[in-house]
């Protein structure tokens, strides 16, 4: 058998990202740009100042360009599964999230997955409309439903999450997945039991709950907070996966929980290595042994993949020749290129599936297992091994990143 | 060029000492002002501490190796003198080399600073240069500082070395005072050299030097008849015979000559490599016209201390080798032969002087040889008396027999001064006590200055015995020690096991009374160091098959980073990639990862049991 290679074969997936957000949160460390918003009474929210959305209008064209440009670059065929990430997509509002589905829309299959973010605060009722006629998934940032443990996190004050999941479903939205944090400073079991109460009255369809991370260099890591103690984190982790499998959610990722037949499988192509396209500043993609990160900076993004200006439209520009010093063909944004060897793929195929406990066939990943570390983790119940394969179990999933480490060759 | 550079010395004008003194009296210092005042070393090349010229000596103050200097001095009486200074170190563990310089030198200026007094190396050097036959010239140094106290410091001089209020100089190194009355009295006091310039060629070789181009230096003083460039010479003990390459004198740097004379010092290059051919102690001599009789050598320095050294990688076992035989050309005092760990792999047992010695040894093989080491716990030579009425020598808690093999054990003792204000006698005795330690005997040095004798086992010396004795007494003890023979003890194997595998390098030998409170300690220890694993790790300590405590380290609950979409994979991989690494420097004990510091754990163990 042929070791399969990660990331090979033509692109089925794509992620854009959307560097907006009304506010920033404290613990977020994703690019984006802050958009005051200003809310019309029972409309949608407008950014602040007129002069804020011909940004917006610009980012949506960059975005389709780029797509144009990659489809043109790469072997893409059918897009299985499209995903809005950011930021808060839900921002840039129902027109221009229409004009963005619509670039892509051609190529989606026939039962694609698309999902888009947003907060409680973005999902209003012409958002929910507008993601049931597209047959959106939702996935909404809620991060608990405790006002006290949102505050704790620095997030601003939202509409009660609970209502915004309402609306969704009253307006027809047949997939929403539910973000979630636990660890949060001051959270106890009790906290994450509320939690839970409130999924159990929601049913939502799917629910990423995620260990904070307090990542060096945010607002909350300056605060230098009081998290819980590795133990008790332990313990609210076990908790989180007890109480969601109770509540028959299939815990099928370190952090994700899905009713059955709604995993996202937008997420699980990149957990099996499947190759992917990102679009967006900041947004990464990987096909082959190639993995670029578009510059995280809106303004520059823009500018490569919209180089003509538009501040000042003249009929006769149209027609004579340009400055010959500015661009003016469309390129592709600056990017960060990376290099993956075939060692660093089959690490990278490794460390994905210990995830999901998907089984991996050990001639794929030989050259970079120590062959010696396997026994000892079987005879543990943290792996398993048959007919050739490997595969972290539930006990292991727990401490993958050890188990990896362990399975790495030196 | 300097005067004698060139010209020939008269015997009658030349003068070999060295400075000798506790450590931090103040003994480079001295020896930098006089290389300035005599203009031996260019203002602008001065800097402090000239002659300690490794890095380590420079940064921890110390000096560990010996360095002969000469020096042109112009005395008061108008004539030139040829002053070879060797300077010493003033650490107990390296009196060997101090007894080496020495047995070069006809004088001793025996340095004590003022305001701390007589200390005990500088009691333990006195009686070197006693023993040597060595004119002794008194100096107390120090003298500017307000904390001085000459009369007190003149008064313990006087007892020890029987010095009149005249003999004794008052100096300040740091400021130059009273250092040319010092130039004067080696000048006056000191001995010329009694060698016979017309007799056979023989010299002493002091110490040596290992170059890695030109092979051993060996430093040399000249006894008897002269050497000179392209000599065929002898070492009398190895027989080794070679063709001077080049020879000369330090002035600080090596200076090139034509010959060395009758009394003179300096060094001798042959191109031998091995340095065991060209062993300090040894008599050089020519060997077309040989020497009779070889000059009185040195008692051969016997390591006290022993430890294994493993390279944290495996595959390092022939760097450490290398780098070992490396520091053993520039050190005689040590030794190593190969040992085989079940927990660490292949390193060596090394044998050292002390502490100071070993952490020395280390520090220069990790920095200078850039090698990662693990030490395991010092210990002393046992020696194990079997029911078969054989003797097995032990240097290895790991190989100590088992306990229904062995008929008696013994261990050295030392004979250990303590020199403290009187303040602190009861301190001290109490300090020893726990420490089983006899007392001999103490005196006065002074109305505020005790002299204590004990003895008591090395093994409690090597463990923490120095340190506790500086914090206890607030850092006004000084300590010397000499061996002084084996004795019995009540001692057993302290073996502790790791997941049901007994670690060789963990295991220790210690008194039996001590061992319960031992074993809680260190198994305690070591379940605060090693890191929580994916399994659950119960650590033991046992005697034969008693086990006498135990911890259990915990499974880790978790580890695994919550989030990993298509953006994060690199950073993630990263992070599992740099954990793998960091993983090198943990040593795999079965499914155990023990991180170096567990391996320490042992060596913290004293302190605790103290407070206890």
């Amino acid at each position: 058998m042929q070791p399969r290679d990660a990331f090979a074969g033509p692109v089925r997936h794509v992620y854009v990202h959307v560097p907006f957000c009304a506010a920033r949160c404290d613990y977020c460390d994703f690019y984006s740009e802050v958009v005051p918003l200003r809310r019309a009474e029972g409309g949608a929210p407008e950014p602040a100042k007129p002069a804020a959305s011909a940004p917006l209008d610009r980012f949506v064209d960059a975005v389709s360009t780029e797509w144009e440009l990659e489809r043109a670059a790469h072997e893409v065929h059918g897009v299985r599964t499209l995903y809005f990430g950011g930021g808060t997509p839900a921002l840039l509002g129902v027109g221009r999230l229409e004009r963005l589905y619509q670039a892509f829309a051609a190529q989606l299959t026939a039962h694609a997955e698309v999902t888009v973010e947003t907060n409680p605060d973005e999902a209003d009722e012409a958002f929910a409309v507008w993601a049931a006629r597209r047959d959106v998934r939702i996935s909404l940032g809620v991060q608990s439903f405790l006002p006290r443990m949102r505050a704790a996190l620095g997030r601003r004050p939202a509409a009660d999450p609970s209502a915004a999941v309402r609306r969704l479903r009253a307006a027809g939205v047949r997939d929403i997945s539910v973000d979630l944090i636990h660890g949060i400073p001051g959270q106890t079991a009790d906290d994450v039991d509320h939690d839970l109460a409130v999924l159990a009255d929601l049913a939502p369809d799917h629910v990423s709950w995620y260990e904070l991370d307090v990542v060096p260099g945010t607002p909350l890591a300056r605060r230098h907070p009081q998290v819980p103690s590795d133990d008790e984190r332990a313990a609210l982790y076990r908790q989180v996966v007890r109480g969601l499998e109770r509540l028959g959610y299939r815990w099928y990722e370190v952090s994700n929980f899905a009713r059955p037949g709604r995993r996202a499988r937008h997420n699980v192509a990149y957990w099996r290595a499947r190759p992917y396209l990102g679009l967006g500043p900041g947004a990464v993609s990987t096909v082959g042994g190639r993995r670029w990160r578009d510059a995280a900076d809106v303004a520059d993004y823009v500018a490569a993949l919209d180089p003509s200006p538009r501040d000042l439209p003249s009929p006769q520009d149209l027609s004579s020749p340009r400055d010959p010093s500015s661009p003016r063909e469309p390129s592709p944004p600056p990017r960060e290129v990376e290099s993956l060897g075939r060692e660093t793929l089959a690490r990278e195929r490794l460390m994905l599936a210990a995830r999901c406990g998907s089984a991996v066939p050990l001639a794929d990943v030989r050259p970079v297992l120590d062959p010696g570390a396997v026994a000892p983790l079987v005879a543990a119940g943290l792996l398993s091994l048959h007919s050739g394969r490997i595969r972290v179990t539930r006990k292991g999933r727990y401490v993958g990143d050890e188990v990896c480490v362990r399975l790495f060759r030196a | 060029m300097l005067p004698f550079a060139v010209a020939m010395t008269d015997l009658t004008h030349i003068r070999n000492f060295s400075i000798i003194a506790h450590i931090d009296h103040g003994k480079s210092t001295l020896a930098d002002r006089i290389l300035e005042m005599t203009g031996t070393v260019a203002e602008r090349d001065m800097k402090e501490q000239l002659l300690d010229k490794m890095e380590l000596e420079r940064e921890r103050g110390i000096t560990i190796k010996s360095q002969a200097v000469r020096i042109a001095y112009t005395a008061r009486d108008g004539q030139t003198y040829q002053l070879n200074l060797i300077d010493t170190p003033g650490h107990v563990d390296f009196t060997y080399e101090v007894s080496r310089s020495l047995a070069a030198c006809e004088a001793a200026v025996l340095l004590v600073d003022a305001t701390q007094g007589v200390e005990a190396q500088t009691v333990a050097n006195a009686y070197l240069a006693i023993d040597n036959d060595l004119e002794i010239i008194p100096v107390l140094n120090k003298i500017d500082l307000p904390a001085a106290d000459v009369a007190e410091a003149e008064l313990e001089l006087h007892e020890l070395t029987g010095a009149s209020h005249e003999e004794i100089l008052l100096v300040s190194a740091k400021t130059g005072e009273g250092v040319v009355d010092v130039l004067e009295a080696v000048v006056g006091r000191a001995p010329a050299p009694s060698g016979d310039p017309a007799a056979p060629a023989r010299a002493l070789i002091f110490d040596s030097e290992y170059d890695q181009y030109r092979g051993v230096i060996a430093y040399v003083r000249v006894v008897d008849g002269h050497f000179a460039r392209r000599q065929l010479i002898r070492m009398m003990g190895t027989g080794q015979q070679a063709e001077v390459e080049e020879l000369g004198f330090f002035g600080p740097d090596m200076k090139p000559a034509e010959r060395l004379e009758t009394g003179e010092v300096g060094y001798i290059i042959t191109g031998v490599k091995d340095v065991a051919h060209v062993r300090v102690g040894d008599t050089v001599t020519d060997a077309r016209r040989p020497a009779g009789e070889a000059l009185p050598g040195y008692k051969v320095v016997r390591p006290m201390v022993f430890t294994g050294l493993f390279p944290t990688e495996g595959d390092k076992f022939e760097d450490l080798r290398d780098a070992l035989e490396k520091l053993k050309l520039n050190d005689a005092a040590l030794s190593y032969e190969p040992e085989s760990s079940s927990a660490l792999g292949f390193g060596f047992r090394c044998g050292f002087l002390g502490l100071l010695h070993m952490d020395i040894v280390r520090e220069r093989l990790e920095r200078e040889h850039d090698l990662e080491l693990i030490t395991t716990l010092p210990n002393v030579e046992f020696h194990v008396y079997l029911t078969d009425g054989t003797l097995q020598v032990v240097r290895n808690p790991a190989e100590m027999p088992d306990a229904g093999r062995i008929e008696r054990v013994e261990e050295p003792f030392v004979s250990a001064s303590v020199i403290v204000p009187s303040d602190y006698v009861g301190a001290v005795m109490e300090l020893c006590q726990g420490r089983r330690a006899e007392f001999v005997d103490m005196k006065y040095l002074s109305p505020h200055r005790v002299e204590m004798h004990y003895r008591l086992p090395l093994g409690e010396i090597v463990l923490d015995f120095f340190d506790q004795l500086k914090s206890k007494t607030r850092g006004y003890a000084s300590l010397d020690y000499e061996f002084w023979g084996y004795r019995e003890s009540d001692l057993v194997k302290l073996e502790i096991v790791l997941a049901g595998q007994p670690v060789d390098a963990l295991s220790l030998i210690v008194p039996r009374e001590r061992a319960h409170a031992r074993g809680r300690m260190l198994v305690e220890k070591l379940r605060q160091k090693i890191p929580r694993q994916l399994f659950e790790v119960p650590i033991q300590a046992a005697i034969g098959n008693r086990v006498i405590a135990r911890e259990t380290i915990k499974a880790k609950r978790k580890d695994v980073l919550a989030k990993c979409y298509g953006g994060d994979i690199t950073r993630k991989r990263k992070l599992l990639e740099k954990q793998k690494e960091g993983k090198k420097r943990m040593k795999q004990l079965g499914v155990v990862e023990v991180p170096q510091e567990a391996f320490l754990a042992v060596l913290e163990l004293d302190a605790g049991d103290q407070s206890r």
